[in-house]
């Protein structure tokens, strides 16, 4: 027994969850063959994670795809039940999921929606609101909130069947709010938007966690939300934590290089550029090149004198870059 | 409790509004209605058809015609209320999309139970009431026998609604359970028939095995005053355990639940 800090939001100890799954060959035969002898086989999704989320903290959940974040997001709301491990949110026992529990969680699915398809989200709303008992005067105020922030107004009309992917994904996220939770799994809540849609649903979310200091756990595979919302980062691989600190640390962890970017008043050729730095890339008068974290200021200097060079910036590599140096290609394999 | 009511109103609201959208279906629920009363008629045709047959196992015209009114707004209550909810169970799991139903501060057979209606198919209740008072303004029926049939009767729709319920959550194991309702409507529709018009083996059968007597043939005797006393509690004792049972079957396939992958 670990002892829980006591102002803990979310509180994980060596979390494991493995799946049964059943295998079964392509083809009628095959089911058959199936039911007569299950062919069971144990996978571990998620196996001993461990971490602590204070209240008001918004964090970003990366990983490759199957890495386990859905699965760890399903039993921190109470929806799986871990194979091991400790979990409490808002000094709550998840599994149990008692009603007290569940008034103070929303998990959002980017993939998955509980609007009423054939009706206008205000309908589904309105369910929500009798659910959660939530009075009318509160509700009313959400609802104005949420429409300024989001920018309902026009759409809450309308057949949830005739709204477009971004605006069924904010009238998602207003009916997961509705009743002010204070802690906020979103799983993926951008998946599929465009960069203006993603935009408003990020500072949706910002808005959400600085007006009511909920917690937020966030996971999506668009670097930009992550680095948009979270300071902290959390990165599972293979259903293990890999990573639990900041973003700058992370970029730093990934070893990698800083990105050398030149603006030349003359041509160089990518082999005079080798000399300096790897992954040399030269177009017309620009040109990339990634350095040794360490040697940054040596090589800048040493590049400024050589060459007739009229502007020089060094940035981090991207994130992405940096996930797929974490994971080396692993993502195509696993899918 | 008032929150249930609440819901209950929301709820039936929201699915008729829902259904309003789809008016091209009312035409074929009609002619559905009005074909499953054509097959029941032309089976107790069939029965009594032959010159000199008075009665069928005991049975007159008249009584019948209550089974079979009884049958039909059995089926009134199955296709309005029970199966549209139950049948979306087993997408439900498949599709993950129990996960919001569980994440509610809601009792979750409350919300699976209640979700939706097909009034549609609501011409079944008219036919089954209608067949019912015709055949019963022939037949003496006291206030007692009355009250029974209605006590009588909301036991049996427990049992059935039960019946469904247990079927349907099977689902939470073998996902794909679509064809579990169409066994149930393969032997629910032989309650349609008086259960004593068929030999005693099959009746043995459908009395103790599927308790299929209990939803039609029990109340139509209990309004015509013609039943006994044990088969009067025995419906209402077998409702409460059927209850009590699907509840811990349907507790327990939720314990069990692991959503559909992300
Ligand atoms: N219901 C399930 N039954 C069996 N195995 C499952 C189930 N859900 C997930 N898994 C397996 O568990 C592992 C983790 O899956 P999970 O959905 O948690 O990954 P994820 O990190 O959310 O991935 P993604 O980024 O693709 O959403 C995968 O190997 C997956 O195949
Ligand atoms: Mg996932």
């Amino acid at each position: 027994m670990t002892t829980l800090p006591p102002d803990a939001a979310v509180h994980v100890r060596d979390l494991r969850k493995s799946y049964t799954i059943h295998e079964k060959e392509p083809g009628f035969l095959g089911s058959l063959r199936a039911f007569v002898r299950r062919q069971s086989r144990e996978v571990e999704a998620v196996r001993g994670v461990s971490f602590d989320l204070a209240p008001g903290e918004v964090v970003g959940f990366l990983g490759p795809n199957g890495a386990g974040k859905t699965t760890t997001l399903k039993m921190l709301s109470g929806l799986l039940h871990p194979s091991g491990g400790e979990v409490r949110v808002a000094g709550f026992e998840p599994r149990r999921r008692q009603s007290e529990f569940l008034r103070r969680i929303t998990l959002v699915m980017g993939q998955k929606q509980q609007l009423i398809w054939d009706l206008p989200a205000l309908d589904s709303f309105l369910v929500n609101q009798a659910i959660y008992e939530i009075p009318d005067p509160q509700y009313r105020a959400t609802m104005h909130e949420f429409t300024e922030v989001l920018g309902l107004s026009g759409i809450l009309k309308k057949q949830v069947r005739k709204l477009s992917l971004g605006e069924r994904m904010k009238c998602e996220l207003a009916a997961a709010l509705l009743h002010r939770p204070q802690v906020l799994f979103l799983d993926e809540p951008t998946i599929g938007l465009d960069v203006n849609m993603q935009e408003s649903v990020r500072a949706f979310i910002r808005d959400y966690n600085e007006r009511y200091g909920a917690t937020v756990i966030l996971t999506s595979h668009y670097m930009a939300d992550v680095t948009a919302l979270a300071r902290r980062i959390l990165v599972i691989d293979r259903g293990q934590l890999v990573f639990d600190g900041d973003l700058a640390r992370l970029v730093e962890r990934a070893g990698g290089g800083k990105t050398v970017r030149l603006q030349l008043r003359r041509p160089v050729t990518a082999a005079a550029l080798a000399a300096y730095g790897e992954g040399v890339k030269v177009d017309g008068l620009s040109a990339e090149l990634t350095v040794p974290r360490a040697e940054v200021s040596s090589r800048a200097a040493r590049l400024l004198a050589d060459l007739d060079v009229a502007d020089l910036t060094v940035e981090d590599p991207p994130i992405e870059a940096v996930m797929a140096e974490l994971f080396g290609g692993k993502e195509a394999v696993r899918g | 409790m008032t929150r249930y009511l609440r819901l209950l109103r929301l709820f039936t609201g929201a699915t008729l509004s829902a259904q309003l959208e789809y008016r091209a279906n009312f035409l074929g629920a009609v002619l559905a209605s009005l074909g499953e009363v054509g097959v029941a008629l032309l089976g107790i045709g069939v029965l009594f058809g032959q010159p000199g047959t008075d009665t069928v196992g005991g049975w007159t015209f008249h009584q019948a015609l209550l089974v079979t009114g009884f049958f039909m707004l059995t089926e009134g209550v199955i296709s309005v209320f029970i199966q549209p909810n139950m049948s979306k169970i087993a997408e439900a799991v498949r599709t993950g999309s129990m996960d919001f139903t569980l994440l509610k501060p809601l009792d979750a057979q409350f919300g699976v139970s209640t979700r939706h209606l097909n009034v549609l198919r609501a011409g079944d209740l008219l036919i089954g009431l209608g067949l019912i008072a015709y055949a019963a303004s022939h037949l003496t029926v006291t206030l007692g026998g009355f009250a029974g049939a209605a006590v009588l009767y909301l036991s049996a729709v427990v049992i059935v609604y039960c019946i469904w319920l247990a079927l349907s959550t099977t689902a939470f194991w073998f996902v794909k359970t679509q064809n579990a309702s169409e066994l149930f409507n393969g032997v629910f529709g032989a309650a349609r028939f008086p259960v004593t018009a068929f030999p005693v083996p099959i009746r043995a059968l459908l009395t103790f095995v599927v308790p299929v007597a209990l939803i039609t043939t029990v109340p139509a005797q209990a309004l015509t005053g013609t039943l006994t006393p044990a088969l009067a509690l025995a419906s209402p004792l077998v409702a409460a355990a059927a209850f009590v049972l699907t509840r811990l079957f349907w507790l327990k396939a939720v314990a069990s639940y692991t959503s559909a992958s992300s």
